[in-house]
């Protein structure tokens, strides 16, 4: 029923669109498509082509110019080395050898590398102690810039370096306490360390004391 | 982002996707520039706007000019179909309002802007058993002559749906004419012409 009353609604529409015969006729249909072609806007352009344009616009030439310009400047402000610090290090050399050696081996990895640093420096390291003992400045003067920026770290995780004296007061702590071996183990390092010193004499010195 | 990725897609579009994209995306790629899509868009349409003004207007030299203007309006333009309205409500309403224009241009008589009792119509067309299968004429002067014989607000929309394929809210909002009044026009319409073309009843 529904489909009946259905079919006759859209009878008349079916029968017209099939029978429909008319058409645009060429001429219109040439003269629509000519004027669309005409009217069609140009392609917007892309990205790198509008850049590519206000390149080549002088005043956006200067402008991009400047650009460049700053940006080498900032970039070689940026590699340049920083100052070698003067006498930053100078403390530093204080560590007996032997003693920093032993810390160094009971140190973390990073920290032994620190403690290292500064000795290895020194071509000379063992005159070094006495003068730091006798309060003269060390001179740093011998570092090299490249090494400037480790110097700075292991100054940073340095420890108080004993001195030589403090090191015969350890010896004689160790003898006191029983130690021999200890004591002798360490006066032998100190004799290594310090060839140049008559360790003896300043033992008996401190002993006195 | 998006825009990239619509570029690329479209740079990269085969032809058959662009025959099958909508009516508003292909107004779109010619609005950029991209000729193609306006031949696609117009192949889709010149036949059945053609065929409503010819229609509603009932004279081949006034349906050809309107339909020029249409289209060049069309191209002129650079707008886009406006809120829900699509490029087919678009590109009828358009159609609609010029011929409305020439007419009043021309002083005719508006018969769009008619008032008519549409119970009138409706016990007129009582007449004929709406659920009657018949078999109506293939002659292209009757065909004509019926569809002339319909008041022109019916005409109007047995016109629309039947060469724009537009639905019946699209109708009623292109005409800016009620639903129900839509729906009863059309039907009306039907059971008219079904009455002037029928040839024989078939049992």
């Amino acid at each position: 029923m529904t489909d009946a009353r259905h079919t006759t609604d859209h009878q008349a529409l079916d029968h017209y669109r099939e029978q429909a015969t008319g058409e645009p006729p060429a001429h219109l249909d040439a003269l629509i498509l000519a004027a669309a072609r005409s009217a069609t806007p140009a392609p917007k352009p892309g990205l790198w082509q509008r850049w590519i344009r206000a390149c080549q616009q002088p005043r956006w030439q200067v402008a991009f110019a400047s650009l460049v310009g700053i940006g080498l400047m900032l970039s070689l402000v940026q590699r340049t080395p920083e100052q070698v610090p003067g006498y930053d290090f100078a403390p530093a050399p204080k560590a007996s050898a032997p003693v920093a050696r032993q810390e160094t081996e009971a140190a973390p990895p990073a920290l032994a590398r620190s403690l290292k640093a500064p000795a290895g420096a020194f071509s000379a390291p063992a005159p070094a102690a006495p003068m730091a003992e006798s309060g003269a400045p060390a001179q740093a003067e011998s570092f090299s810039a490249d090494r400037a920026d480790e110097a700075k770290v292991s100054k940073r995780a340095a420890v108080p370096v004993k001195s030589l004296d403090e090191q015969l007061r350890e010896v004689l702590r160790l003898q006191k306490a029983g130690h021999k071996q200890a004591a002798e183990k360490l006066l032998a390092d100190l004799h290594a360390r310090f060839p140049d010193e008559n360790l003896s004499a300043r033992l008996e010195d401190l002993q006195k004391n | 982002m998006s825009r990239l990725k619509g570029f690329i897609s479209q740079l990269f579009a085969p032809a058959s996707s662009l025959d099958a994209s909508s009516d508003e995306a292909l107004l779109a790629r010619y609005r950029e520039g991209d000729g193609v899509a306006f031949e696609i868009l117009y192949a889709r349409h010149r036949q059945g706007l053609y065929r409503f003004l010819l229609g509603l207007s009932g004279r081949v030299e006034l349906a050809e000019e309107v339909y020029q203007e249409t289209w060049l309006s069309l191209i002129r333009s650079g707008s886009q179909p406006q809120g829900r309205a699509t490029f087919r409500t678009w590109l009828y309403q358009i159609a609609r309002n010029r011929l409305i224009d020439h007419w009043r241009k021309h002083g005719v008589h508006q018969p769009l802007h008619d008032s008519y009792d549409e119970q009138t119509h409706a016990l007129a067309d009582e007449a004929a058993d709406p659920e009657q299968l018949l078999s109506l004429s293939r002659d292209s002067q009757r065909l004509e002559a019926a569809l002339q014989a319909l008041p022109t607000d019916q005409r109007e929309v047995f016109l629309l749906r039947a060469y724009s394929d537009l639905d019946l809210p699209q109708i009623a909002t292109l005409t800016e004419t009620p639903l129900e009044t839509v729906k009863s026009r059309l039907r009306y319409a039907q059971q008219k012409l079904r009455r002037l073309l029928a040839e024989e009843v078939l049992t």
